[in-house]
């Protein structure tokens, strides 16, 4: 049950990473077609929110390895 | 021809993944713990160093009970009368338990290494930059211009451009032995032997203690009025913005510990997997399927390989970007003309 919990949580972390940096990166090379002279300042902004989201899927991606290990109580 | 060589094949392979299954459920019924590669004591703390060819005992330092207990190994604290081994662990004699564990591990070990590199990388070039090379004159060598390199851009791009402009010259020490430092524990583990220091939650939850206590020591007035007190909302939205705030500063800190470890751990663990294919599959379909493996599975893990040296510097300058960000809002002060419009 565990093991079924953990693949299944991989598997909405992984989608809702990909959604948020997905995301990031549209816009971003968006804008750096817009006004390719600021690209530098929106590739720091890019890796620095991209990080933020990949935190919280970490986190995430953490649980699910304590669980397919059965560590916790799982 | 083509096509009798297409068949041979497509029947070679069938062969291979159906006849030695049934062989290898009765093995697997057989010895129940016939797990052929161990992913997690590869990545879990040790209490020897690996070196090539042997296994360096590092010192165990138990407290038990108000006493102290100093031993060279753990095989001397094992078969000492107040020890004793228990499935692989080291368990005090009686039913004491153990207070305080200090021993020194293999992950400490390579924290320490990255440590003295890093302490003498920047105390040897600040010996240069003291007697004039680089003041003067150019910097000399290819060594203190790449040090040049780093320094300027942890400097510029990291610390000058999210720390107010007045302060940020006193945190750049810190940011850039944090980055160095990192930089330095990640990559030991790509070396043979070596181990990931930052694949361990311990170590980067107390590098993230230290830009907890830093960024809380340094916080402006406006930082914690912030906090305490949320300027420009009504006064009820107050009892719920506190906590969230109160949680918020701790929350930072947390997620800085446990990206840098996930990432870590994540590369170390894809990279023994992907290599432990081969001997999976050994174990499962016979010799010749792992050499097989070996052909697809060695080419993907020095790709691998090269993509966690990037990961490595790549975590490192998050951690430290991230840390030079959650200072710089700590640290701002607004002015009074902005108060009410920003916040409103």
């Amino acid at each position: 049950m565990g093991l079924l919990a953990a693949g299944i949580g991989a598997g909405i972390v992984a989608v809702g990473a990909g959604i948020g940096i997905g995301m990031i990166g549209k816009s971003s090379v968006e804008s750096i077609a817009r006004q390719p002279e600021a690209s530098d300042d929106i590739r720091g902004a890019m890796i620095l929110t991209a990080a933020l989201i990949e935190g919280v899927a970490l986190i995430g991606a953490i649980v699910c390895i304590l669980l397919a290990l059965g560590i916790g109580g799982g | 021809m083509l096509r009798a060589c297409r068949r041979l094949f497509v029947t070679l392979l069938l062969i291979l993944f159906f006849a030695p299954i049934t062989h290898a459920s009765d093995k697997a019924a057989q010895d129940s713990e016939g797990a052929p590669i161990d992913v997690v004591g590869k990545v879990v703390d040790h209490h020897e160093l690996a070196v090539p060819g042997a296994y360096i005992p590092l010192p165990r330092i138990m407290l038990v009970d108000g006493e102290w207990f100093f031993y060279g190994s753990t095989e001397s604290a094992a078969s000492s009368d107040s020890f004793a081994m228990q499935n692989g662990t080291l368990v005090p004699a009686g039913d004491a338990q153990i207070t305080l564990d200090m021993s020194i591990t293999s992950h400490l070990m390579y924290v320490w290494f990255g440590l003295i590199l890093t302490v003498w990388l920047t105390i040897s070039m600040a010996r240069r930059y003291k007697k004039g090379v680089g003041r003067k004159t150019e910097p000399q060598g290819w060594f203190q211009n790449l040090f040049e390199i780093v320094f300027i851009f942890v400097r510029d791009d990291i610390a000058k451009t999210n720390i107010p402009d007045n302060k940020y010259t006193k945190f750049v020490p810190y940011l850039f032995t944090v980055f160095v430092g990192i930089t330095f524990m990640n990559l030991f583990g790509l070396l043979p032997w070596g181990a990931t220091a930052t694949a361990d939650i311990t170590v980067t939850a107390v590098l993230a203690a230290f830009t907890f206590v830093i960024t809380q020591w340094n916080g402006s007035k406006d930082h914690w009025e912030h906090v305490f007190w949320f300027p420009g909302v009504p006064g009820w939205m107050r009892i719920i913005l506190t906590p969230i705030e109160i949680i918020g500063l701790f929350t930072k800190p947390f997620a800085l510990a446990v990206r840098l470890f996930a990432n870590m751990l994540s590369g170390k663990i894809m990279i023994i997997c992907i290599l432990g294919l081969i001997f999976i599959f050994a174990d499962l379909f016979g010799n010749i399927a792992g050499v097989g493996m070996s052909l697809f599975a060695v080419p993907l893990t020095v790709a691998l390989y090269v993509l966690k040296a990037f990961v490595g510097i790549l975590q490192a300058y998050i951690f430290t970007l991230l840390s030079a960000v959650f200072i710089g809002m700590a640290a701002e002060e607004h002015g009074h003309e902005e108060e009410v419009g920003a916040h409103a």
